[in-house]
């Protein structure tokens, strides 16, 4: 599973375990590289942005924490906010189990998805054995 | 024979070794240097992180940096005062001070300075980066690590290192100035022309020159041996202390070669 996802293509949005967090910037730092690097904002209007992302996923209040200090389910929010700030057309989600250890994923994942405003298709890679997860 | 076979057989082990890690070197050296060329480079995010090495590798240090040139400096000049004069020498201790201190022992232990407190830490963050695949996870979001990491922190170590040893230099002069004469005006004027007669413009240009390859040797080596690091979390340590170890031939190295420049 890993190679097929190491394959997609370009235009794929990754949330996966493989691709962490800068650890020693916050949450909005990390999600603000996108709009500062890829868009050209300055860095009010980069940080605006993130933190704009992250009171759409419902979680403004985990701006300010390092990786470090992040729960499990709070590292998946940023790395899923920085996947959303991308604006590629699939997002990925790679064996959510290896990052939502703490929460029940499949009903976290599809509350976060209710709240976010973001276009786009989200498709999750799981292994076949957690298909019950997503049926209950 | 056996024995020779191993030892040639190991000899060029290593010397295949220094090669590739001089060749890895010099490609980054180059690809970074090409960077530094386009416009595009300088945006404001990257003149922001810029900015915040300089900080964190100069400003941030600046009070007990000064404190230990003062101390330094102090202790260098009375040595050589006390010295000279046993020797009946004092006209030529205010050319000897400046020669030893501002030309030669402070850049050289402001390189020093910086390479263990930044460069040990650039390594190592350099290190945890690869070994964690923050940067695959940089390149997937399309922010460029050379842009955002790297080239910064080479820029930053070459600005923090010419400008600590720029004020070290300013700093020692003026001490040197107050051991000698003493808190008046009488000896300025030929105190300045001294300085002058030692500082032209060629050893200026020669002095800067040479604290710019110290700034670039004491970044681009940690930078280089953290990326060099294995995805092994246990390889950390190794690769600090190989960098370290580079970083201090690298700087004996630009100054054995800088006097021998000067006084061959």
């Amino acid at each position: 599973m890993a190679d097929a996802i190491a394959a997609l293509a370009d235009d794929v949005a990754r949330v996966s375990l493989d691709l962490p967090l800068r650890a020693n910037l916050s949450a909005l730092d990390n999600i603000a590289l996108i709009p500062l690097y890829q868009r050209h904002f300055d860095a009010a209007e980069s940080a605006r942005q993130a933190q704009t992302m992250l009171d759409e996923l419902g979680h403004a209040e985990i701006a300010l924490l390092r990786d470090s200090d992040m729960t499990p389910a709070q590292r998946f929010v940023t790395k899923l906010a920085r996947a959303c700030m991308l604006k590629r057309p699939r997002l990925v989600i790679d064996r959510p189990g290896a990052m939502l250890y703490d929460v029940p994923y499949p009903a976290f994942i599809a509350h976060l998805a209710s709240q976010a405003a973001i276009s786009g298709t989200w498709e999750i890679y799981d292994f076949s054995w957690n298909q019950a997860l997503y049926q209950a | 024979m056996h024995f020779l076979a191993t030892s040639i057989e190991s000899l060029g082990a290593k010397l295949a070794g220094w090669f590739t890690v001089g060749y890895a070197l010099f490609a980054f050296l180059g690809r970074a240097a090409l960077l530094l060329l386009e416009p595009s480079t300088w945006n404001r995010a990257t003149f922001d992180v810029v900015i915040k090495q300089v900080y964190f590798t100069a400003v941030q240090i600046l009070p007990v940096f000064l404190a230990y040139v003062l101390v330094i400096s102090w202790l260098i000049i009375t040595i050589i005062l006390s010295t000279a004069r046993d020797f009946g020498l004092t006209e030529f201790a205010s050319e000897m001070a400046i020669r030893v201190l501002v030309l030669e022992l402070l850049p050289f232990l402001t390189a020093l300075f910086i390479a263990l407190r930044s460069g040990s830490a650039i390594n190592t963050e350099v290190a945890l980066m690869q070994v964690n695949n923050e940067l695959d996870a940089l390149v997937h979001c399309k922010v460029p690590p050379m842009q955002f990491e790297f080239m910064p922190r080479l820029v930053g170590g070459v600005v923090s290192v010419v400008t600590l040893a720029g004020l070290a230099g300013l700093l020692a002069l003026i001490v040197g100035y107050l051991a000698i004469y003493g808190v008046g005006t009488a000896g300025f004027e030929p105190y300045t022309r001294t300085v002058s007669n030692i500082i032209n413009f060629n050893i200026m240009a020669g002095l800067i020159a040479k604290c710019a390859l110290f700034g670039l040797a004491v970044t681009l080596i940690p930078v280089t041996a953290g990326l060099e690091t294995p995805k092994k979390l246990f390889m950390v340590p190794v690769s600090v202390l190989r960098g370290m170890m580079r970083v201090f031939f690298a700087i004996v190295t630009i100054e054995v070669v800088s006097l021998a420049l000067k006084y061959i």
